[in-house]
């Protein structure tokens, strides 16, 4: 596959402090790569490198296969960028802001007017096309942040925190419309703190701490991190210290806590915990009122890895 | 051509402003065209007179009570104490007591003495003025006359000349006058218009989140700015065109002249010191909260400072010297320069062109700033 970004030994100093700490990695085309990491982790400051908003200390950047410098005005000409805070005009209309940042890039108008038009529909805000950003609620405002980043329809996309103080239906808009983007043959760097929408989009991810990458690969690569096979969950009113440690020596079995109504039982490895575990209650008589099971989550990697929480 | 349409839409979004400038522009021309404020008719002024005689009502003491009763207001009380309380309420100015032997004093070319009570105002000053005069000339004539009637002719005779006063001048004071408050008060309008739109309008290309994401354009940054600078220089002389339009509207045909050139390429050059400014505020703040005070500090402020609407000898020299860093000052005093102007000549024309100079060097100034500004602004880092 085609390397679209190639990021080696980047590091980002502010006086005393590394923000970026030699970080290496490629991106590679028509993937969906994600930058997980809890805030103040180095992901937009990485981002900002990698678009030349920011100088930086050491290492290299290249995109299209080109070192990136401010006025590589062709390599940017492919390159889709929606940043964080929401970047449009008060005073411009929907139409207006989207046809305005597309301008920036497309001068023939008729074109302009599809690519537009493409924007508008992607990001569902065809019914508001005449209003302006203060009549937009919070999850719209977002949608039409991510249409004037895209509108252009760059081939290198990148969405810094895309869906942060957004309502669930328009978030389900934004990832529906970044997995169509992906299926038109973009390539996209999606950082944000929500492991969730991670797990659902990206193709790899890049979990970064303190300005360092501390692990990448795919979902399940990073799961396999955690040490962790299976969570169960059992919703128990009582249970005996004698049950509890008879369940510690059961196969498997990492851990076991209760906190006097639920039972959480952490397994390491194997299979079938979940069906062993209830064929074991059922033995011993123990009545419970609901009972599930869990797969790690990236949280847990992250915990396994740094010792806190994403969202710490 | 992006650039400029959306330039155009944000100004859109923004024209109350443009709308409102203009509209006083036009009101204060109104008034000033409508109001009759001729500098060359004069009233004189009469002051209350009371005048207490002891002496015989005959001769040059009758000449002298006719004179002033022809130049004065004459009040009439009796008693001491009536008169004290008149002159404590202002219904009496000036008290004159001609004492008895007053006439005789003239006569025998004696110097005369008056006793007077005066409310010490500008109308009693008047009343002053008039009695010095009076015995002025009666004491230039007293001592060549014996003959009282022949004193009393020549004193008469005296305050009978007139003297006509032609003003030789061939300006035209009262529409000059008319042309340099419009063109003063243009100063105002020109950098309150422009600073407030201008600067609302740049604080929305400047954002600095809209800056990066223009960063990332395939346009170069350098050219989005140029294409904002020319919208915004096109901005700035439509706003002066409409504002010399107003002018020959307000002020008709006296523009057709050289002293009316001379207003019009003054503010000309004043419109492009205004853009400046103007672009300096928008690169420097980003709160468009605080647009409208800056406006008032800056417009109102230099406006006032620097004679835009109080000319500047009414004003304190170090409040003259402070408005001298401010180039509405050079404006100002290119419009004062001309409204005195009496022959239009490369040598009389000198002080204005110093001062065109001197708001030249603030456009450079401007302009470096806003270089720096943008330079500083643009480097996220």
């Amino acid at each position: 596959m085609k390397k679209v970004i190639e990021v080696s030994n980047l590091t980002k100093e502010y006086k005393s402090v590394r923000a970026v700490n030699d970080i290496s990695f490629d991106v590679y085309e028509g993937e969906i790569v994600g930058l997980l990491g809890p805030n103040g982790s180095g992901k937009s400051t990485t981002i900002n490198s990698i678009l030349s908003l920011l100088s930086f200390s050491k290492g290299s950047i290249k995109i299209f296969g080109e070192e990136m410098s401010p006025n590589l005005y062709e390599v940017k000409r492919n390159i889709g960028v929606v940043f964080q805070d929401v970047a449009v005009f008060d005073e411009l209309s929907v139409l207006e802001n989207i046809d305005y940042f597309c301008g920036l890039y497309i001068k023939d108008k008729s074109v302009r007017k599809e690519y537009v038009e493409d924007a508008i529909n992607l990001v569902g805000l065809l019914d508001f096309k005449k209003f302006y950003p203060k009549q937009l609620s919070g999850g719209l405002l977002r949608r039409l942040n991510i249409a004037c980043g895209i509108a252009h329809k760059p081939k290198l996309i990148f969405l810094d925190e895309p869906t942060v103080a957004v309502d669930p239906q328009s978030r389900n808009n934004i990832l529906d419309g970044i997995l169509k983007l992906r299926s038109e043959g973009a390539t996209i760097i999606y950082t944000t703190h929500y492991m969730e929408e991670v797990e659902i989009l990206c193709d790899r991810i890049i979990i970064m701490d303190k300005g360092s990458i501390i692990a990448s690969g795919t979902s399940d690569e990073l799961k396999e991190l955690a040490n962790i096979e299976e969570k169960v969950s059992v919703h128990i009113s009582e249970l005996s210290d004698e049950v509890i440690e008879k369940i510690k020596s059961l196969k498997n079995v990492e851990e076991v806590n209760y906190n006097g109504d639920v039972l959480v039982v952490i397994y390491k490895k194997g299979e079938d915990n979940l069906v062993k575990l209830m064929d074991f209650l059922s033995k011993n008589k123990i009545r419970y009122d609901k009972i599930f099971s869990e797969r790690p989550t990236l949280n847990d990697v992250f915990l396994e890895l740094t010792g806190k929480e994403l969202r710490d | 051509m992006i650039v400029f349409k959306s330039f155009l839409r944000v100004l859109n979004k923004n024209k109350a402003p443009v709308i409102l400038f203009t509209v006083m522009l036009v009101i204060f021309g109104v008034i000033n065209f409508t109001s009759n404020d001729s500098t060359d008719v004069f009233t004189s002024s009469r002051p209350d007179v009371l005048i207490v005689n002891k002496d015989v009502n005959e001769g040059i003491t009758k000449t002298f009570i006719d004179y002033i009763s022809k130049r004065a207001e004459i009040i009439k009380l009796s008693d001491n104490e009536s008169i004290d309380d008149a002159l404590f309420y202002r219904n009496v100015n000036y008290v004159i007591y001609i004492p008895l032997g007053f006439r005789d004093d003239i006569i025998n070319g004696n110097k005369p003495s008056l006793e007077v009570k005066s409310t010490g105002d500008y109308q009693a000053s008047l009343a002053q003025m008039m009695v010095n005069k009076f015995l002025r000339v009666v004491n230039v004539y007293s001592g060549d006359f014996n003959d009282e009637w022949q004193l009393i002719n020549y004193v008469n005779s005296t305050f009978s000349n007139e003297t006509n006063v032609e003003i030789t001048s061939k300006l035209d004071v009262d529409s000059l006058s008319r042309m340099a408050t419009y063109f003063n008060f243009m100063n105002y309008t020109m950098l309150a218009g422009l600073v407030f739109v201008i600067s609302i309008v740049m604080t929305s290309f400047k954002n600095v989140n809209i800056s990066k994401r223009t960063t990332m354009g395939s346009m170069s940054y350098r050219r989005v700015n140029m294409y904002l600078l020319l919208s915004n220089l096109v901005f700035a002389l439509v706003f002066w065109l409409v504002c010399m339009i107003l002018s020959f509207v307000l002020l008709g045909d006296i523009l057709f002249s050289l002293h009316g050139v001379m207003y019009i390429v003054n503010s000309f050059i004043f419109t492009i010191v205004s853009l400046t400014i103007a672009l300096l505020i928008g690169n420097l703040i980003s709160n468009k909260n605080a647009v409208n005070g800056i406006v008032n500090l800056i417009a109102l402020g230099s406006s006032f400072l620097c004679g835009a609407f109080v000319p500047v000898e009414f004003m304190p020299k170090s409040v003259v010297n402070l408005s001298r860093v401010f180039p509405s000052y050079y404006y100002i005093n290119s419009n004062e320069l001309i409204k005195s102007m009496e022959v239009v000549n490369f040598e009389s024309l000198l002080p204005v062109f110093k001062n065109i100079i001197f708001m030249l060097a603030f456009v450079v100034l401007f302009v470096i700033l806003i270089n720096v500004v943008s330079w500083k602004k643009r480097r996220f880092a």
